[in-house]
């Protein structure tokens, strides 16, 4: 079977690069109601999580996951 | 609302990753039961988010968006009182029998216990259920696509249901299961943020407060009386027709949840799927009722943020959500939130389509239409179902479309087949008494029962088609008193009719019946991997969320 943290932590990576891009090299983009660098903070949060999420699919085909391959 | 192109870029991601997860599933479909059951293989915290996804699709999020910002946090009692209790007994009480007895659907466990006409009757009306659920579900999505974006109805409902048709017509259920997890986590992901900017906006939780009228915060003070609230709902009917008739009626009898706890890989699992699903579920409300309330707190400070309109000028709660995103997400996270909504659609559709799949191809097909042909015959079945069902969706979202009140209509007709259903398996489950004949008009019992109430009472000027002997302040207090009608004449006439017809052999009812049968030894399990710790920590944990928000 196959890991879906493998797949969902690449997913997050991914997303969570694209907001952390937006938000170094497009600070200014801003939404009408908001003030703070929303993208860089939850593209940290989403790179975050889709590493912490790669990390546990390399460590463990253990028995918390889903890696009986 | 305008879109960069940043935006379309995280859309297709998502879409690539939806797409490629079914591709990587496809070669493992050989049998009929790896392709409808998943072969009875996913690991516990799949199966578990998949449980809470497959119930989180989009009419669920804009509904419960919608209902925040019209009731207040009164809303999250359909997961506090509603949700929760039903789905712990689920996994402690029910799940034992619905595994155990290697029943492969809820519809077939109906037909061991009872008899055929059973499981017919709940078979035909869960099919054609599950398909309005989700033409419903994909009716709300196209239409919010359509005011918030200007796309297209027709382009957005078909473009989303050929990427939910093509990944589970490659890896079926196991490809639905592992996508709704990827779409729980995006739905989190992409909604979270809101609720926090849109409070922190509104000045936390002590400036809405301040703003709106107390009802709006408090989830217990003003439940006293149906007046004092403007959901119309009191105590007992929050209890009795909400969390008991209703919430078990849905989370412990519907085979669109149920199914993803029985694709869990033994006993221990299956039962903990609802367990530890449990523990998400609770904290859903503050990311999507939330959001709600704080917009109408916002509307009130003129900050820039105003309640929509419909074209006749009152408000559209339904709205809420996307209005608030367009407000609060620049380009980029606005692209997250919106492919949140997306993946919402899509677990929920996947989930209504995979159980609509399975139904029909065993509970239909093999014992009614074809009934001894080779597993391969059965696979292919189910794939051509997944194709059909998808198509039926699609035309049940354009009924939806054209004949909003029809949709309203049928929404209660479910309730009138669903509420009386928790009876049935409560007697049948824990009375070896209870005979086909009993749970078969029981059934029949309820579900007039509940279209009579119906047409004798008003709420909001609907129902009451042969008179009006009763008015009720709304119609959600309305249909909570129809399933609670309904469920106590289901549940009068099935042992009424039980006591006067013969009873099965206790032989045959072994692991079908609570007495009958063994139930799983959990005592050398660590304690967090038994269902009665689990479930005692999910309720205190709840009961604090309630004292919290009294």
């Amino acid at each position: 079977m196959m890991d879906l943290r493998l797949p969902s932590g690449l997913f997050f990576t991914l997303i969570g690069l694209i907001l952390v891009g937006m938000g170094v090299f497009a600070p200014e983009t801003r939404a009408a109601l908001t003030d703070a660098n929303v993208n860089l903070y939850s593209g940290l949060g989403m790179l975050a999580f889709g590493v912490f999420l790669l990390i546990m699919a390399k460590l463990g085909s253990g028995k918390a996951g889903g890696g009986k391959a | 609302m305008q879109l960069a192109p940043v935006d379309y870029l995280i859309l297709i991601v998502y879409f690539a990753f939806v797409l490629g997860i079914g591709w990587m599933l496809r070669k493992r479909m050989s049998s009929s039961s790896d392709f409808l059951m998943a072969g009875r293989s996913v690991p516990v915290w799949i199966t578990s988010l998949a449980f809470i996804a497959a119930n989180l699709g989009a009419q669920e999020l804009i509904g419960m968006s919608a209902s925040g910002a019209k009731y207040g946090i009164m809303t999250a009692h359909f997961y506090w009182i509603g949700a929760i209790p039903a789905i712990l007994f689920v996994g402690i009480f029910m799940m034992p029998f619905y595994y155990g007895s290697k029943a492969r659907s809820v519809p077939e466990y109906l037909k061991m216990r009872f008899d055929e006409k059973t499981r017919t009757y709940n078979a035909v009306s869960f099919a054609v259920m599950t398909i309005f659920s989700s033409g419903i579900s994909m009716f709300a999505l196209g239409e919010l696509l359509h005011l918030a974006l200007g796309w297209d109805f027709n382009v957005s409902v078909l473009a989303s249901a050929a990427i939910v048709m093509a990944y589970t017509f490659l890896g079926g259920l196991t490809s639905a299961i592992y996508n709704e997890v990827l779409q729980f986590l995006l739905i989190v992901a992409g909604f979270s943020p809101l609720a926090i900017l849109a409070v922190a906006k509104a000045g936390g939780w002590q400036g809405m407060a301040s703003r709106l009228q107390p009802v709006m915060t408090h989830a217990w003070k003003y439940a006293g009386s149906t007046k004092d609230n403007p959901m119309g709902v009191e105590v007992f009917g929050i209890v009795a027709g909400l969390g008991f008739v209703l919430s078990f009626g849905y989370w412990c009898t519907n085979f669109l949840v149920v199914q993803r706890a029985m694709a869990a890989r033994s006993m221990s699992d299956a039962r903990r799927t609802p367990l530890i699903g449990a523990f998400p579920k609770m904290f859903i409300p503050f990311i999507v009722i939330v959001p709600g309330i704080a917009a109408v707190a916002l509307a009130k400070m003129g900050a820039g943020y105003s309640i929509p309109l419909t074209d006749n000028g009152g408000p559209d709660y339904n709205q809420v959500i996307t209005t608030l995103m367009a407000k609060f997400y620049p380009a980029g996270l606005l692209g997250v939130g919106l492919t949140g909504l997306m993946a919402s659609f899509m677990s929920g559709m996947a989930g209504n389509v995979t159980a609509f799949n399975q139904v029909w191809t065993y509970d239909i097909y093999q014992s009614h239409i074809r009934k001894n042909a080779a597993d391969r015959h059965y696979l292919n079945v189910g794939r051509v179902t997944t194709i059909v069902g998808v198509l039926l969706s699609i035309g049940a979202a354009y009924v939806a479309h054209y004949y909003d009140n029809i949709m309203d209509l049928l929404q209660l007709v479910f309730g009138f087949v669903n509420a009386p259903l928790f009876a049935t398996f409560l007697l049948g489950m824990f009375w070896k008494r209870t005979t086909g004949h009993g749970a078969f008009w029981g059934l029949v019992t309820g579900t007039v029962v509940a279209s009579f109430t119906y047409c004798l009472t008003v709420a909001e000027g609907k129902g009451g088609y042969i008179g009006n002997v009763h008015e009720f302040p709304s119609a959600m207090a309305q249909s909570w008193w129809i399933a609670m009608l309904a469920f106590t004449g289901c549940l009068l006439v099935t042992l009424a009719v039980s006591m006067a017809t013969r009873p099965k052999e206790q032989k045959e009812l072994e692991g079908l019946v609570y007495g009958l049968t063994k139930m799983p030894d959990t005592s050398g399990d660590v304690w967090y991997e038994r269902p009665w710790p689990l479930a005692i920590a999910a309720i205190a944990i709840l009961i604090v969320l309630n004292i919290w928000l009294f």
